[in-house]
């Protein structure tokens, strides 16, 4: 009996300041969505799942979540493909690989705001660096509006996504090549293996588990993030670049419906959760085989 | 729930230690207009703590942006400041929830009497005085004097006909520059469009309802977007702010934008070579006319705990010299009367124009909900812009969605 308790007692504390940060405030949360709320936090009526029922009709709402979707998958899986690459290139011994390792890096040392404001900049229609840099190439004619629709702002979006995200995630592909003992390859190049199947048969599989990491740290901080958006279009014009998080700040900060914002944060925690449970169920399936 | 109690307690301590230290100490919350806003109220809270030396005032400053953010998160808290700066759009909802406290125990006609009367009206609800006007400012036309005369026309536009006119003949020259400076991206993209709704006699709400389904807003959609179709704007309006706007007034690029007096300023340090002029904005074919007016409120909060030193720093922020200087500073418009017959107000040209709109000037209406008008205002606008909506369905659905936020 002494024994068993031991190891709740000494959990006790990290278990409280986890139930102060996350549990505390979830249950904030969870009340202010199910209430009638002002402008300024203050609770009025209960009215059960009214704000979410609203929610469900709110065609700009639905607009959002799928849009939410398609941005965390286009920027995820867009990541991974251009960061195995560069990964592969960086592992190689050249020449000025540590400046060609630095440049990689350092969109990461700059705060996400400003790169997405410099990006705004440089989408500007009569005075952006894009348009002037395409019109001196001659590849176009006439400015394009990058920002001014939805069809080519959210394009130039997921792609400031992909390249904000590239630097973290060729990080950790780094540390699982370094892992990957150089003797495998040699035996199968004295096997026969040529380059692609030495990266198929070997690197791949090794890579696996750094890839699977990447994959959903990704996830979740894009699917939470919101400079890029927000900086360059603020989710509009008319929302249709909005995803969930734009689509929150709006409705409880501009709007000042706290009851509602708050269910939009419930269904965006819900949407990661059952996200992070299919990961662990795969990752945990695979550890068994 | 013990937890909650402890927390509680812990910072109900801490409350009742930290104001019995600083028992005199008055918190501003600031909107940060520019670079000169901070230093000016540093200046302004010192010079006041040297008459009166029991005060102390603590200056926040806030970037505009989120001003409105930290309003809601330090209120429901209950941990805002004493005095603090608000959009007067926003007073209502303040004042519905009972945060704000009325001055009016403390206004002596004397004091009353320092104000130009259409600056006061918009904080005044239910005959009390929720909030004094900190920052005033009204719209009229920037006109690019130099592409004007190259395309052969001297006068700014009287009516948006002509205005139209002098739009094709600057599209004539063939330079990449544009007759109107359109704005089409956030915050008060519906304000650019009301500058022509009330032109054409058409008002943002009558009688409880939007006004967004009448003949005037459909004539000034279709007005617009000929514009916009006939490439007498800049192209890709929908990605222009009014910051963007005004940035391309500045490289004359646009030979018009319709800004508050600020610009001038701005202009001045700049792009000190344009060649500009200030005029009305066009009217209507009725000759309906209508400037957009602003006021910002200083407003006092109900839980302050030193209203009475609050309320001496109020009076001394709106003496004659403190206002000046402020205003000067910021390029807003004078708001008590014996400020405007400075000579510097007096005389300068850009301004005088600013000061003849105000007869004209509408503020925004005191509604309920009025960011989410604005919010589904600009939506259904910048659909017509973008041609994605016909104008009469876009327009007619908005104002229903608008008369629902207005029940």
């Amino acid at each position: 009996m002494q024994r068993a308790s031991v190891p709740y007692f000494l959990i006790l504390p990290s278990f409280l300041l986890a139930a102060a940060i996350i549990l505390w405030p979830l249950k904030e949360i969870v009340s202010l969505s199910l209430h009638d709320v002002n402008r300024f936090g203050m609770l009025k009526d209960f009215i059960g799942l009214e704000h979410f029922r609203s929610l469900f009709a709110n065609a700009d709402f639905l607009a959002a979540t799928w849009r939410t979707l398609f941005w965390t998958a286009a920027v995820v899986i867009g990541t991974l493909i251009v960061s195995v690459p560069i990964a592969l290139i960086l592992n190689e011994d050249f020449y000025g690989r540590g400046i060609a390792r630095i440049l990689i890096m350092l969109p990461w040392a700059i705060s996400l705001t400003m790169t997405a404001i410099v990006w705004r900049w440089a989408l500007n229609g009569e005075s952006g660096m894009l348009n002037s840099a395409l019109r001196d190439l001659g590849i176009i004619n006439s400015n394009i509006q990058w920002l001014a629709e939805a069809s080519t702002a959210f394009p130039m979006q997921i792609l400031i996504g992909i390249l904000v995200s590239v630097p973290f995630t060729v990080t950790i592909f780094l540390g699982g090549l370094s892992s990957v003992p150089e003797d495998l390859y040699e035996a199968a190049a004295t096997e026969g293996a040529g380059r692609w199947d030495q990266f198929r048969l070997i690197t791949l599989p090794l890579l696996k588990p750094f890839i699977n990491i990447a994959f959903v740290l990704n996830t979740i901080y894009v699917f939470n993030s919101f400079p890029i958006i927000w900086a360059t279009t603020q989710g509009g014009p008319a929302n249709s670049t909005d995803i969930l998080v734009t689509y929150l700040y709006k409705t409880a900060f501009r709007m000042g419906r706290l009851g509602e914002a708050a269910a939009v944060s419930l269904i965006m925690f819900a949407i990661l959760i059952v996200f992070t449970i299919i990961y662990v169920r795969l990752a945990m399936r695979e550890e068994k085989q | 729930m013990t937890i909650k109690k402890i927390s509680l307690l812990a910072g109900l301590s801490l409350l009742a230690f930290s104001s019995g230290a600083l028992a005199d100490t008055v918190r501003v919350t600031i909107a940060e207009y520019s670079k000169g806003t901070g230093p000016y109220f540093e200046e302004a809270a010192k010079a006041f703590e040297a008459a009166n030396p029991d005060t102390k005032i603590q200056i926040e400053v806030v970037p505009w942006d989120s001003l409105q953010q930290k309003l809601t998160t330090d209120i429901s808290a209950g941990a805002n400041a004493d005095l603090s700066i608000i959009g007067t759009r926003w007073l209502l909802d303040y004042v519905k929830e009972g945060i704000i406290a009325p001055l009016d125990e403390n206004i002596t006609p004397d004091f009353k009497a320092r104000f130009i009367d259409t600056f006061l009206t918009p904080s005044v609800m239910d005959a009390k005085v929720y909030g004094l006007p900190i920052a005033a400012s009204a719209r009229a036309m920037y006109y690019n004097k130099d592409i004007f005369a190259k395309a052969g026309v001297d006068t700014p536009p009287a009516t948006w006909a002509d205005f139209k006119t002098t739009a094709e003949k600057i599209k004539a020259l063939g330079t990449e520059t544009y007759g109107f400076g359109l704005q089409g991206k956030e915050i008060e993209t519906d304000v650019y469009f009301y500058y022509g709704l009330w032109a054409n006699g058409g008002e943002i709400v009558k009688d409880g309802k939007s006004g967004l389904d009448s003949k005037a807003a459909i004539d000034t959609a279709t007005l617009y977007k000929s514009f916009i179709d006939g490439g007498l704007t800049q192209p890709g309006v929908t990605s222009y702010s009014r910051e963007d706007v005004q940035n391309l007034f500045k490289q004359g690029k646009v030979a018009t934008v319709i800004t508050a007096p600020f610009l001038s300023g701005q202009i001045k340090t700049e792009a000190p070579n344009l060649n500009y002029g200030v005029a009305p904005i066009p009217a209507g074919p009725d000759g309906g006319k209508g400037t957009y007016g602003v006021t910002d409120s200083i407003v006092l909060f109900e839980n302050s705990k030193n209203k009475e030193a609050a309320w001496k720093f109020l009076d001394f922020l709106f003496t004659t010299e403190q206002r000046t200087k402020f205003d000067k500073i910021e390029g807003f418009l004078p708001v008590n009367a014996e400020e405007a017959k400075d000579p510097y107000f007096a005389d300068n040209a850009d301004l005088k124009v600013f000061t003849s709109l105000l007869p004209d000037a509408r503020f925004a209406p005191v509604i309920p909900g009025w960011e989410d008008i604005a919010q589904t205002t600009s939506n259904a606008i910048q659909k017509i812009y973008l041609g994605q909506g016909e104008i009469e369905p876009t327009l007619k659905e908005a104002a229903a969605k608008i008369n629902e936020t207005l029940k």
